[in-house]
């Protein structure tokens, strides 16, 4: 029976693809109800950040703890772009990503020379730095009291409003952002990328340049974590600084672990799962966190590729000829 | 192959399961009130408050009857504190058509997330927690029956600079929403009143060393600290004043430092500490005396303001149902022409913003004990 | 008010410095980062609480035991979490152990609620204070500053002076080496993160009765900043940690006097930044060349 599915599925490929399509996008058609449509709405939103995590920490190999940061800037850029400036919405998504972008350029920069562990160390202080900054510039940000009143997306006289039309806009962006990753992973840049993960110094020996290579998949990732944002401000037409906490950097991290760092598709299931799973299980609410945190240990012990990652098994990461981690002065 | 079977599997579970959301059954023969609260993090003390509140008003109605012959349910969810999760649950409490109002949300912040989705749905919500100004323009379903930080905080500094005579003010404030818009206001009014902002210290929820800002109070010759936060902080505040020779310095703030835990955490240094309250244990109202001696019987232990305010969120709620019937825009209607509604926490009458508007009685705690005091 | 921020500062920074110990010296054996370890500080001063409150303890005999508790669950949490993937690469091991400190973090939350608890009113402790010139001193924070220089000798003594911690810097040093020379590295490394969380449980009693509050999520902003601490002194160095710890929470301290409150958390992680791009080896650390 299994293997007919998979079968059919393989062999008519062309034909899935488009059905899958149709229903995505009918979907608002046969479903009104505004909580589900708003619960696939934070899907498409969570699978971007997802996806720009898993660019950087799945294939450039960069443990990014603080990546609710460039949520959040986006965000913040984009909320005050808008209403401040009075920018249009869609302007405001380019500039959110390319200020975002910047500043992932600004903490690649210096992050670079550090190794796997600090690095993602001084990740999580930037994030919470930056998250401090949002609390405490008050000029700027309002503080904790948050920017309210942000408004809809508008095109050509056209004003975004219901959980339908956000629903379709999300579904846009989540979409562009997949075809983005898709095309880059599998082109030289992204091939390089993954090269640098893998052996730095061989990648280093045969041409190619890990700083280059890292800082882009950094200013690309935290581009797209900074559109992102920039949608979510516009969608709530509210944010505050407790949107951005470390608890957010860890809730997209165990997304894409749990799909698989190194694997789009395994991004983007998590994402799914780890949103709408806990949506239907409120009453284990007080146990969510605890789930997450078992998860993660446990994934990595049994399932560390996640459980649509690449299954190819490498052999680097295993080694295989020591049984514990070859360090010291003296082999 | 077979991960592209367990893609495929995983993906039809999903879309399958997503189609058993909100389908929110009408029953006719109940009265559902949604409850968004935040039941876990930060303040979930707080919040599980409300809850008792409110669940004590259901119980109370529901045993003379319900509202109109229909016993009312609750629907209670969980915004942990957090916009992004209020606007998730306001979203499944709005679209649930059989959800006639809201007892919500706690924190300003996910008030103000909230709101839009309330106001778009016509469905009344009412605030038991959130002080901050912008709830005011919030929208016209968005009602609240705890005032705004600023009367508060105004009616605090009167007490403090124009009754006490203090000059020299020094501000200890929580870093969120509440407790930066508290500040704001005692500073503003310190200036009308010509006293002296001498120290103005910002510290972290949970914050548990507060040397640093004590030794500048001290430093600074202040001669009343005003509390910008809730109790677990101004309990620690109060205790650890002690060890730098602050132990005659006034402590004052305004309800939200109201709680069994104040008396708790703070032993005999809470002694003597002064807030502006709507809310007493020992007040002298029926309604008020009433609420404490249920709350008392039914969970064991005596009610924070909040599960104060929850009570009087519920009671403000079924009054406007029992009066405007089912129909949700009927029920916002009348209720932004509520009147005297007695309450636990004082009578309550919504402005044309949705604000209610009462004046604060004053507490001292005596005797390990909370107490109106009329200096 | 200089003087006394220095000593509020060199308090806050005992804290810290017990913190990093255990943070230095899992990272010198096993060139790991045990996010967890601030959840360790935070479940060490819970299980005392538990001890005084719940089985009436008084404090001389709960802090032991809550001491020898913490160390089984750091060894536990070892086998549990970091054995099977030791030879892992470092990506795995790190998402481990955030899994453990979320993990931990939350089990706190759901056993203990998420408010704050006294312990004061369990532990029998009482406050007096001392007063010279303008300068206050009360007697835990004396107790709290002797306590801590005391542990952090008696670690320093084991480590250089006794045969277990020979084979404590020998595992350091080179695993497999060390192995080879007959040591049992797991006996040790289990030894190690036993230690390490004991140490943790003391600063954790000692944060319970200084500020009279302990709460689940206090063990994320102590953690963090101890593991600057130990990173500014420089990880794998025992002194390094202790030196990082007074020096992390003097920095704090006066920042957040005499610049910025709000930001206090700030100049901890601002702090580690700095040392991480500029001197990565930290104050007393030793420069490691990466080998092909």
């Amino acid at each position: 029976m299994n293997r007919k599915i998979q079968q059919f599925v393989f062999e008519h490929k062309k034909m899935v693809i488009p059905i899958a399509a149709l229903l995505l996008l009918g979907l608002p058609f046969f479903v009104t109800n505004s909580y589900f449509l708003h619960i696939l709405i934070m899907v498409c939103i969570y699978i971007c950040l997802a996806l720009s995590l898993n660019l950087v920490t799945g294939y450039a190999g960069q443990l990014v703890l603080g990546h609710a940061a460039f949520y959040g800037i986006g965000a913040y850029a984009g909320a005050l772009l808008m209403l401040k400036l009075q920018v249009n919405f869609f302007v405001a998504l380019l500039l959110s990503a390319a200020i975002t972008g910047l500043f992932g350029f600004l903490l690649g920069m210096p992050a670079l020379r550090l190794r796997g562990d600090y690095l993602a160390i001084v990740t999580l202080g930037f994030g919470e730095i930056v998250r401090l900054v949002f609390v405490n510039w008050k000029g700027l940000t309002r503080g904790p009291a948050g920017l309210p009143g942000i408004p809809s997306p508008q095109i050509f006289g056209f004003t975004i409003s219901g959980r339908t039309e956000f629903y379709y806009l999300a579904l846009i962006l989540a979409l562009f952002t997949i075809f983005f990753m898709v095309k880059l992973i599998n082109s030289g840049v992204g091939m390089a990328m993954q090269t640098v993960k893998n052996d730095e110094i061989a990648a280093e020996a045969i041409g190619i340049q890990p700083r280059k290579y890292k800082i882009m998949a950094f200013v690309i990732s935290s581009a797209f974590a900074g559109m992102i944002g920039c949608f979510f401000a516009s969608y709530l037409s509210y944010i505050s600084p407790t949107a951005f906490v470390y608890n957010t950097s860890m809730t997209i991290l165990t997304m894409a672990v749990l799909g698989g760092l190194g694997s789009i598709m395994g991004s983007i299931l998590g994402a799914s799962i780890l949103v709408i799973v806990p949506e239907m299980l409120r009453f284990l609410n007080d146990y969510r966190m605890l789930i997450f945190g078992a998860l993660m240990v446990f994934m990595m012990i049994f399932k560390p590729e996640g459980f649509w990652g690449a299954g190819k098994r490498r052999r680097n990461i295993y080694k295989i000829n020591s049984e514990v981690p070859d360090h010291g002065s003296n082999s | 192959m077979k991960k592209s079977m367990a893609t495929l599997l995983s993906g039809f579970m999903l879309v399958g399961s997503l189609f058993a959301f909100g389908c929110g059954s009408a029953k006719s023969d109940v009265i559902k009130v949604g409850v968004a609260v935040p039941l876990t993090g930060a303040s979930a003390e707080d919040g599980n408050a409300i809850k008792n509140g409110v669940n004590l008003a259901v119980k109370e109605i529901n045993a003379k009857g319900g509202i109109n012959n229909k016993k009312v349910e609750l629907v209670i969810t969980d915004d942990k504190g957090d916009p992004s999760e209020a606007a998730t649950v306001a979203n499944k409490l709005a679209q649930d058509k059989s959800v006639l109002a809201i007892v919500g949300h706690f924190n300003s912040s996910c008030t103000l997330a909230a709101a839009p989705i309330y106001n778009q749905a016509g469905v009344v919500s009412v605030s038991p927690g959130s002080s901050a100004a912008a709830v005011t323009k919030a929208g016209p379903y968005t009602f609240r029956v705890i005032t705004t930080d600023a009367v508060q905080g105004a009616s605090l500094m009167d007490w403090a600079v124009k009754d006490l005579g203090y000059k020299n003010i020094a501000v200890l404030y929580e870093n969120t929403d509440y407790g930066t818009g508290l500040a704001e206001v005692v500073t503003k009014a310190a200036g009308n009143l010509n006293a002296k902002i001498v120290a103005e210290e910002a510290y972290e929820v949970g914050a548990t060393d507060f040397s640093t800002a004590l030794t500048k109070v001290a430093n600074a010759k202040a001669d009343v600290i005003i509390v910008g936060g809730l109790y677990n902080e101004t309990a620690l505040i109060a205790k650890q004043k002690n060890n730098f020779g602050l132990e005659k310095m006034q402590i004052m703030g305004v309800d939200a430092i109201y709680s069994d835990a104040l008396l708790k955490l703070g032993g005999s240094a809470a002694e003597g500490i002064k807030m502006t309250g709507y809310f007493s244990e020992v007040s002298k109202d029926p309604v008020s005396q009433n609420f404490v001696a249920k709350y008392n019987e039914e969970y064991k232990k005596a009610p924070s303001t909040y599960a104060a305010y929850g009570y009087d969120a519920a009671l403000v709620i079924f009054e406007s149902i029992k009066n405007a019937g089912t129909d949700r825009k009927a029920i916002g209607d009348f209720m932004s022409k509520l009147k005297d509604l007695k309450g636990a926490t004082g009578v309550n009458t919504f402005d044309e913003n949705g604000d209610v508007v009462k004046q604060p009685l004053r507490l001292i705690i005596k005797d390990g004990k909370f107490v109106v005091t009329q200096k | 008010m200089f003087l006394q921020q220095m000593i509020n500062g060199i308090t806050v920074g005992g804290s810290y410095a017990l913190i990093a110990l255990g943070y230095t010296m899992v990272y010198g054996i096993l060139r790991i980062v045990n996010f967890a370890h601030g959840d360790v500080f935070m479940m060490g001063s819970f299980f005392g609480l538990f001890c005084m409150q719940f089985l009436g303890m008084p404090y001389y005999v709960a802090f032991p035991i809550a001491a020898i508790a913490t160390a089984i669950m750091g060894i536990i949490m070892e086998r549990v979490a970091y054995r099977p993937i030791r030879t892992a690469d470092s990506l795995t091991v790190m998402i481990s152990a955030l899994g453990v400190s979320t993990f931990l973090g939350n089990l706190a939350m759901v056993l203990w609620g998420s408010g704050t608890h006294a312990f004061s009113n369990f532990s029998g402790i009482t406050v007096s204070v001392y007063r010279f010139d303008n300068v206050v001193l009360s007697n835990i924070q004396i107790g709290f500053i002797v306590l801590s220089v005391l542990l952090m000798l008696a670690l320093y003594f084991v480590v250089n002076k006794t045969k277990i911690g020979i084979a404590m810097r020998a595992t350091s040093h080179n695993i497999k080496t060390a192995k080879l020379m007959g040591i049992n590295t797991d006996r040790i490394i289990s030894f190690t993160f036993g230690i390490g969380s004991a140490l943790a449980c003391v600063a954790g009693l000692l944060v319970g009765i200084y500020y009279d509050a302990v709460y689940p999520l206090i063990g994320y902003s102590y953690g963090l900043k101890a593991f600057a601490a130990a990173v500014l002194g420089g990880i794998g160095s025992i002194p390094g940690a202790m030196l990082g710890g007074f020096i992390m929470g003097i920095v704090e301290t006066l920042g957040a006097s005499y610049i910025s409150a709000g930001y206090r958390d700030a100049f901890a992680f601002a702090i580690l930044i700095i040392v991480l791009i500029f001197r990565p080896a930290g104050i007393l650390g030793k420069k490691e060349i990466d080998k092909v």
